[in-house]
């Protein structure tokens, strides 16, 4: 009895103890998009010629957000929970409970991270993160961070935006200039990939899934900042492959090759005005010498809460290893709309997109057909 | 009926436009940045500006800066993001979200009256905040005024 007290008053101890440790210091923080929108005519189907259908608008490639002629909140709207836990000792845990549209509102842990302060200057990440692709890429999905409803979506358009893996960034300070280096590595396998799963149906493909695999992701990204600029520059490659499974369970597997992504980008305050752009540079070592060469430039007129907007980006597909070197997938995005903050914590925002197809019809590469999208939404963080 | 939808929309947000440009700015207060009486450094408009933005971490004297917010829609954080920051405080919630929520950087920490400020700062060898200049109080010590 005396022997089962000791050891019960040990556990409570202990129990305490451990407890005492545990219990974290939680910070609940979070971010969302209440959008709508609709597309505005029909248009001559580039991939069923002589049949008309809805313009459709891709404002979400990865989850597959497309708007037609039906208004809808579902390509876009989002909700995002952020839980950051200190567990002291420079550990922090943080994970992003989000919510899409295009997943009927069922929420996921989308990023999952460990975050170790190692020094003031340098910091360790490890788990989930945005693959720091284009200038938003990392907060893509952050509506409120930057002017217009979505960044152009004609750029960000690819079939993984995640990777499991680390991060190490270094702070430090050059003149009156801000610098963060990060350097990543990671790998990406996306099962059942949504958007490629896409592709296969709209070419008639009937497969159950489609597989898609960066791996060996490994890169740099640098970040400059002054007191009226903010730019970065980007490279990282990783190698690609994709399996297709068929309905009869048999396996497809493509030829795997490896690519680079380059891009510089950033944002200028200028008066009253800020400029914000994006160049990038996407090759791939396969057969065909493929290049996407794409960019964007912006310009926001600031006037107290107000921010109206104009945007391009331009996108295209080259095989400089073919001799038909240029007729491949081309389009440009022009959009037109105003933020207005009329809260501390909240924007609405009123956009008109004209997405332009200049593909090569003959060849199927014409596949968005042209658009014209109206959307109206609000973004929110707490 | 799905069109008529879609126009309601559209003049609410026109509504809320217009309400929005007939909002006229309210006359501004004298704002003074305070550090803790211990605190010894000098800070220029630049350094101020970068401490809150959270791309200057310490003071000159390498004491870790602790930035202290005004509470969201409290006049005097609005006054002090024009003036020093050059940005409304939508436009620095914005630039904000966008560390906060890659694991960048935290927002600094919001406090809800000048009375809390005077206290945090007199009790905190690093921290750095803002008060109306008619709140200013001898447990603080006025480095800036704008």
């Amino acid at each position: 009895m005396k022997y089962f007290k000791q050891s019960l008053s040990a556990l409570l101890v202990s129990s305490s103890l451990i407890s005492g440790y545990v219990c974290a210091d939680i910070n609940i923080s979070g971010f969302g998009s209440i959008v709508a929108g609709k597309t505005l005519g029909t248009v001559d189907d580039p991939l069923n010629p002589g049949q008309k259908r809805d313009e459709i608008l891709t404002a979400d490639f990865y989850d597959v957000g497309q708007y037609n002629n039906d208004f809808s909140f579902k390509p876009e709207t989002m909700f995002a929970l952020q839980f950051v836990a200190d567990m002291g000792e420079k550990l922090k845990v943080t994970g992003q409970l989000v919510a899409k549209g295009t997943d009927d509102f069922s929420p996921e842990f989308d990023w999952y991270y460990l975050t170790y302060q190692a020094t003031d200057e340098l910091t360790l990440m490890a788990g989930r993160r945005n693959i720091p692709m284009y200038y938003f890429s990392e907060f893509s999905e952050v509506g409120y961070a930057y002017p217009w409803m979505r960044p152009p979506s004609n750029l960000y358009w690819w079939q993984v935006t995640q990777f499991n893996g680390l991060t190490a960034m270094y702070d430090f300070t050059l003149g009156d200039y801000s610098n963060t280096v990060s350097f990543f590595y990671g790998n990406e396998y996306s099962n059942d990939n949504k958007e490629m799963n896409y592709y296969d149906k709209l070419y008639g493909g009937t497969a159950r899934a489609v597989n898609e695999f960066w791996t060996d992701i490994l890169g740099i990204n640098w970040n400059l900042s002054g007191d009226f600029f903010d730019v970065r520059f980007v490279y990282f490659q990783n190698d690609r492959d994709r399996d297709t499974i068929a309905q009869d369970g048999s396996v497809t597997v493509m030829t795997p090759f490896s690519q680079t992504f380059l891009g510089f980008g950033g944002t200028v305050d200028l008066a009253q005005f800020t400029i914000l752009f994006d160049m990038n540079m996407v090759e791939y070592d396969d057969a065909h010498g493929t290049e996407y060469p794409t960019y964007l430039i912006s310009l926001v007129y600031n006037m107290d809460e107000f921010h109206p907007y104009l945007s391009y980006s331009k996108a295209d597909h080259k095989r400089s290893k073919r001799v038909v070197k240029d007729d491949y997938e081309e389009h440009y995005l022009m959009s037109y709309g105003i933020r207005y903050d009329f809260h501390p914590s909240a924007s609405i925002k009123l956009q008109y997109d004209k997405f332009v197809e200049q593909g090569h019809e003959a060849t199927g590469w014409a596949y968005h057909g042209d658009s014209d999208t109206i959307s109206i939404g609000v973004d929110f963080i707490f | 009926m799905c069109k008529q939808h879609h126009k309601k929309q559209l003049s609410l947000a026109i509504g809320a436009l217009l309400a929005g440009m007939l909002t006229t700015y309210s006359a501004s207060a004298e704002i003074a940045v305070i550090v803790n009486t211990a605190n010894s450094s000098t800070l220029d408009k630049t350094a101020i500006e970068r401490i809150f933005m959270g791309k200057m971490k310490k003071f000159p004297n390498g004491q870790v800066a602790l930035p202290m917010n005004a509470a969201k829609g409290m006049g005097s954080r609005d006054e002090f993001n024009k003036a020093v920051i050059g940005r409304s405080s939508s436009q620095v919630n914005a630039y904000w979200s966008k560390l906060v929520f890659t694991g960048k950087g935290s927002m600094p920490k919001e406090l809800s009256s000048d009375a809390e400020m005077i206290s945090t700062i007199s009790s905190n060898q690093g921290a750095i905040g803002y008060i109306n200049s008619s709140s200013v109080t001898d447990a603080v010590k006025v480095i800036a005024k704008f």
